[in-house]
Formats: structure tokens, sequence, C-alpha cells
């Protein structure tokens, strides 16, 4: 493994980073060539053309036919999204069938970048549709080759923000510097996004207090609600059983103090708008996304948003990444971090330990995340950690 | 042995106490902390009247369900 992020020294934070100028003003961090698979048929077929290529990103929708209406609409606006992602420089769009084919061309004409299409139906065996696939593939690789770093200014940045294997520590290191962090980077004018609904519960009125509007707040706090009684109906009363007794004997005194220990990744920022999954912001400043809790799937509507790199914080080890954000694995709990280093980009022990302050936490955070937008490797893509999992609300036909 | 106290936001009037020397009465800043507070568990930074407001986060996270004085255990008994 390489250097991690966190064992230089420098803590000046910068607000310039050598990323790729996309269409509509946009930066990338990363400049990959993307295989899309628009139907879970497809998948083998699209890994196994990967495969001849060294590391184009493989993005699978694992379902489609036979989705509902509005579920199958998802799915497709997600990978439309994805596949005009700023962190992807070209990409193969592999469909089953010819008419399908023709409609991802179609719309791809919109999307400033080499992208093919290939409907498997058209190739003439398993390993002609494998080939031909593969001679795409060659094609969107020389040309994506094509692409240069820039100096980009971090103010171009979405950040997802994200939680996972929370702890005594995450509660009070991890999740607190990244909200110093994200302080900092709306200074900038960036764009950071929070999901995860049922995080929320408890936090309804620090959503009041942090909001631009009446309105914003509203829109936040009825997601809030209608996640609750969703679990509620599933036999989840959080409210009534939170903090739970163990909990308390790891000294969470009330709700809101435990919702706050991850809702504190915000910082003092106002959220600006409440998004439905997958939905684009619009402006610079803090958003929250209405997603499921699960990790794979709350940071997939982040990225299908355009965030170019997620921020991840841990208290126990918990693999969860994004293949096409670079999620960075921040951690403050030293057991997690003497035993996981293969997985931790940024080692905030120092905290516990007395040695740093949260200001030099964030600061830590911001030389990750710039070292990441230059070029520099998560853990999670090192591994090739990470997947995309679309919500479903509907049974299938 | 002085104990590690994490205070997150400028406003909080109770820091955590993110290490296990439950015998030391003070905290790396100087801050007077009772003994056997257990790790992750909160001390008052401050006096807290009955009634006030606990702030952790920059947020109220409870009210003090009895007088607190500077560096006692805020929690459940006291706390609500």
């Amino acid at each position: 493994m390489s250097t991690t992020a966190n064992e230089t020294t420098s803590t000046q934070r910068r607000t310039q980073f050598q990323g790729f100028q996309r269409s509509r003003g946009r930066v990338g961090v990363r400049n990959h060539v993307a295989v899309i698979s628009t139907v879970a048929l497809c998948n083998r077929i699209a890994q196994l053309a990967a495969a001849h290529h060294g590391s184009p990103l493989l993005i699978k929708g694992d379902f489609q036919r036979g989705l509902q209406t509005e579920d199958a609409a998802l799915q497709e606006a997600m990978l439309g999204q994805l596949l005009d992602h700023p962190n992807i420089g070209a990409a193969l769009v592999l469909c089953h069938d010819r008419r399908t084919a023709q409609r991802w061309h179609q719309q791809a004409a919109a999307y400033d970048k080499p992208i093919e299409t290939l409907a498997v139906m058209d190739c003439q065996g398993v390993q002609n549709a494998i080939d031909t696939a593969s001679a795409i593939i060659k094609r969107l690789t020389q040309a994506a080759a094509h692409a240069r770093r820039v100096p980009c200014s971090i103010s171009q940045l979405t950040f997802a923000l994200e939680c996972g294997g929370s702890d005594a520590s995450s509660a009070v290191c991890s999740n607190p510097a990244i909200g110093k962090f994200v302080d900092w980077a709306i200074e900038q004018g960036a764009t950071v996004i929070v999901s995860e609904t049922a995080e929320f519960i408890g936090a309804e009125e620090v959503v009041q207090a942090q909001s631009v509007s009446v309105d914003v707040a509203e829109a936040i706090n009825a997601c809030i609600r209608v996640t609750e009684q969703r679990m509620a109906g599933d036999g989840d009363h959080y409210r009534g059983v939170n903090p739970t007794p163990e909990n308390i004997e790891a000294g969470l005194t009330t709700l809101v103090e435990k919702t706050m220990g991850a809702v504190c990744k915000i910082g003092n920022a106002k959220f600006v708008g409440c998004l439905r999954f997958g939905d684009i912001p619009t402006r610079s400043g803090l958003y929250f996304m209405d997603t499921p809790f699960f990790s794979p799937c709350s940071i997939t509507g982040m990225a299908a948003a355009g965030a170019q790199i997620a921020l991840f914080s841990m208290g126990v080890f918990n693999p969860s990444g994004n293949p096409l954000t670079p999620t960075l694995k921040v951690c403050g709990n030293p057991d997690t971090v003497k035993h996981w280093e293969d997985g931790i980009d940024v080692n905030l022990s120092g905290l516990i330990q007395g040695d740093i302050t949260l200001d030099q936490a964030a600061d830590q955070i911001a030389h990750a995340v710039t070292l990441t937008a230059s070029g520099h490797i998560s853990k999670t893509e090192a591994w090739g950690e990470g997947q995309f999992i679309f919500p479903r609300t509907l049974p299938a036909f | 042995m002085k104990r590690i106290g994490l205070t997150v936001h400028p406003h909080d009037n109770v820091t955590t106490l993110l290490d296990f020397q439950v015998d030391a009465t003070q905290t790396h800043d100087g801050q007077p902390v009772a003994s056997g507070i257990p790790f992750g568990h909160k001390a008052a930074l401050r006096p807290i009247a009955c009634g006030e407001s606990i702030i952790k986060y920059g947020v109220v996270i409870g009210i003090a369900t009895a007088d607190i004085g500077t560096g006692e255990h805020v929690h459940v008994h006291n706390c609500q």
C-alpha cells in the first residue's frame, strides 16, 4: 500500500487540487472508463469484457425488467446520472436489446464525453459479445487517456457524508472532525450532502435551527417523520427505545445526544435544500438527501447526485465505499486504527490520545481530500471495494 | 495522571472523557473532574443549575434535573 494521507505533516488547508475539467463547469477527481450494464442479464458479459482492460469501472443494474414503474424509472435515471458523473471520462453502455441501446445512444449524446452503446442481441455468440464490448472498451480507454489534470478549486466539489461502524469514538472524534471540515469546505463554496434519514430521528430541532428557511426544515423533518412511521409500521419504535441500555452504559444520556453523535458531521452549516434519492443539488451549501440508512445505498444516491468524494466516518471497521466516488475512511478509534491500518485513510486516533485538537483533525481531513482529489488512491479504491445499490419501494412483477 | 476530555463545541457545558484513567481528577487542560467517571461519559465544565440546558455539540441534548457542580458526572441521574 502507498503512504497514507495522514502520515504527511502538512497542515495548511489547500483550496486547489489537480482535477479533470468536465462539461457544465464541473470537475472530476477521477477519469474512469466505465462499463454500465443497464440490466442484470448483461452483467457477466460486461464483467468479462472489462476484465481484458485493467480496471474499467463496472456499474451494474441489479434488476431492471419487471420492476414497477417508479422503481424502474429510478434505476434508469440513476444509471444515466452515473454515466454523466464527472469522475467518468468515457463509457460503454451495455444493453440487452436494440431498442434500449438506441434509447441510451440518444440520451448519451447530451453528455459531453466519449460514450458508446452496444446491444448484446446484436452480437453473434457470447464470445462475440464479449469481444465486441472489449474492442469498444479499448477504443474508449484510448479516448479517455487524452484528458489531463488541471488546477481546480475545492468549491467545485460535492462531498458525500457517511458514517458506519459508529461507536463512542466516532461520536466525539471522526464525526465532529468531519463537521469542522464541512464548515470550512462550505465557506470555500463547496457543496455537501448528508443522508440516511433514519439517523436524523431526534434531530428535528437541530434541523429547524440549522436550515436556511422554514420550508427547507419542514421538508427535511417531513422525510424524518415518514421514515419513523415506516419503521414503526415494521415494529421498530426507534424513539421509544433509544438511547438503548447499552448506549446509556456507554455514556449516552438522551436520544438527541445519540443522534447528534452522527448528525454533528454537518458542522454548523445550514441546510439549503432537501433532496430526494439521487436529486442533483442546484447550488452550493449543505443538502439533506432522503435515503435508506444502509451506506452502500445512501452513497449511491449521493454519487448519482454528482458527489466526487465521500467522507466516511468510522468507529469500528466498516468496509463500505463507493467505486466511483472515492470514499475516505476517517477513524478516531485507536484499536480500529491499529488493526485496520490498511483500510483507513485518515487516522484521527491522536484525538483520543490527546495529541491533536479537532481543528488539527479537520486539517488532516482537508489534506487527505486534496491529495485524493488530485489522484491519490484511497484505501477502498485500492481494494476495489464497493457497489451501487438502488433502493426499491415496490414488489417486482 | 490526567484525563483526556474532548469538548466538541465552544458553547458546550460538558466535556466527554475519552480514557480509562478513572481515578484522575483533572484533565490535560486543567479542568477538574470527579473521579470514577467511565470512558465515553460526560463531566460538567462549569456549575449547571437544575432546569438549565445541557449543551454538547453546541446543541441542547437535555435538561439538568439537579444542580450539577463543576467536574461532576452528567448522565441519566441528573439529566434527561
